[in-house]
């Protein structure tokens, strides 16, 4: 199972990466391994204020349907627009091609309250069991 | 509970389920991959958690004549049909289906695994003619083998001719290195096949020759949507005993000319009053994917609900079974109702793709 470094991590299985003060977001490898083949991704349009826990978007397998969740309070500012047609990415490259939204951070410093790469590892260890 | 391929499961890295008990693989690639390998080539599928039940004796005819909705006193030897075993209302305890081993003699009834408990306590609740009852399930494997090159590679590995064999006939084969196969031209997915029974010792080898040979390890996800595209319904899901086999397009598999049998009163009754609601098909018509329990509307008014939903990998669309009432036609478009969206699909007769083999005959 892939976890990078250099991302913060969310209890619900989504990664941000900190890019100044906005916060790209996805769904870790764990997750897409866990869903499955991913059919139909939908996400919330740019311009949309969201509170850390709101959903974004859903991720949708051949057997399951699954929210994501904002990570941190801010304004999505991008989509990928990629996913529409090519929703298999995030099964491919979950922390590249297939991010899904980009959150400008109403306090930039917000991501540090998440998970880093070796606290998710652990919570992932203990979900499993 | 574990088949008797749980090892193979873990070796081929199958994403292991609970599956009413079992510990089932629900995938091991993936689901599309598995699904698209059993239209082109072939998949293979553990149906061993299914039961196997042995109808035996003098009475063993007028007994099943009674128990299961298809007349079987002429059946041939070595014929198979899909039956079910009714309640008195007419609704469906579980589908089945009945393989005629020796006529008059012995028959074998393959039953669904979440329902072979329940099954053998409604057989021998009813068997006043005193039929002996065997239950084979724990001591047999079924392995399917299905698509394209099931035959060539069933070939391959037995020497079997599948191609030489009628559908829904099957054969009992010995072979060396895998005991008595039982042989059936079956299937469950649409893509054409053979379901093969046999000692549960010996399936880890079938399957291992059968793997090897390019055939595809498959769980129960790809089962699932394989069954779906081709419309055949799943018994929990789509029929139950609530529903009866004329409501869910079934009717082909109940001999309503036989004299008397469980559920036959309240079936004749029904088709005397008129069905309130069929068993059809949805097809989306855009992105989305109806799931179990979504409501269906059509102008605003509630006109039934999803009893098995899905994406289908072959169309890249969201189909489904639903159940909606009589005044709702083929190709009137509904509302589906999936999470906060009301998703438009047309209604319509599966299969939802073309199959090799369609055990549900055109709808007329």
């Amino acid at each position: 199972m892939n976890i990078p470094d250099d991302l913060y991590y969310t209890e619900n299985h989504e990664w941000g990466k900190v890019e100044d003060g906005d916060l790209r977001v996805g769904i870790t490898d764990y997750a897409q391994e866990e869903l499955g083949d991913i059919v139909f991704v939908d996400l919330l349009p740019e311009g949309t204020a969201v509170s850390r826990g709101d959903s974004v978007g859903t991720v949708e397998s051949v057997k399951a349907v699954s929210e994501v969740y904002a990570p941190v309070d801010g304004e999505i500012t991008e989509v990928n627009p990629a996913l529409e047609d090519a929703p298999e990415l995030v099964n491919q490259d979950p922390y590249g091609k297939a991010w899904m939204v980009v959150i400008r951070m109403t306090d930039p410093s917000a991501a540090r309250s998440l998970m880093d790469s070796r606290a998710y590892e652990e919570y992932v260890k203990a979900e499993a069991k | 509970m574990r088949t008797p391929l749980f090892q193979e499961h873990v070796r081929f890295h199958g994403r292991i389920v609970d599956f009413h008990g079992w510990e089932m693989p629900v995938w091991y690639s993936g689901i599309r991959e598995e699904h698209l390998a059993t239209r082109t080539s072939a998949g293979i599928f553990d149906a061993s958690h299914m039961g196997e039940i042995f109808v035996k004796g003098p009475s063993c005819v007028p007994f099943l004549e009674r128990i299961q909705t298809r007349s079987i006193e002429k059946m041939p030897r070595h014929k198979v049909c899909y039956s079910f075993f009714l309640n008195e209302r007419g609704g469906i305890i579980d589908d089945l289906t009945v393989y005629c081993v020796e006529p008059g003699e012995r028959y074998m009834l393959c039953v669904n695994a979440s329902n072979t408990g329940k099954d053998l306590a409604w057989l021998s609740s009813h068997n006043g003619e005193g039929a002996d009852i065997d239950d084979a399930s724990t001591g047999t494997a079924l392995i399917a083998l299905q698509g394209p090159d099931a035959s060539r590679i069933l070939n391959s590995v037995t020497g079997i001719d599948l191609d030489g064999m009628k559908a829904y006939t099957f054969a009992c084969v010995p072979t060396g290195p895998y005991g008595e196969l039982m042989v059936s031209k079956t299937g469950y997915t649409g893509a054409g096949g053979a379901e093969i029974f046999l000692a549960s010792g010996h399936a880890p080898k079938l399957w291992e020759e059968l793997t090897a040979r390019g055939a595809v390890p498959c769980g129960l996800g790809a089962r699932d949507t394989l069954r779906l595209e081709m419309g055949f319904p799943l018994h929990g899901n789509d029929i139950d005993e609530t529903t009866t086999p004329l409501e869910a397009y079934l009717n082909f598999a109940v001999d309503l000319a036989k004299p008397s049998f469980i559920g036959k009163d309240a079936l004749a009754r029904q088709r005397e009053e008129g069905l309130s609601r069929r068993l059809v098909g949805l097809l989306l018509e855009g992105r989305g994917v109806p799931r179990q329990g979504c409501a269906c509307e059509k102008d605003g008014v509630r006109v039934g609900i999803v009893t098995s939903g899905s994406v289908s990998p072959v169309l890249g669309v969201g189909i489904a079974l639903a159940y909606l009432d009589k005044g709702v036609a083929e190709g009137d478009e509904v509302d589906v109702a999936v999470r906060d969206r009301a998703l438009k699909a047309r209604v319509v007769h599966p299969p939802f793709t073309g199959g090799a083999l369609c055990i549900i005959p055109k709808r007329t």
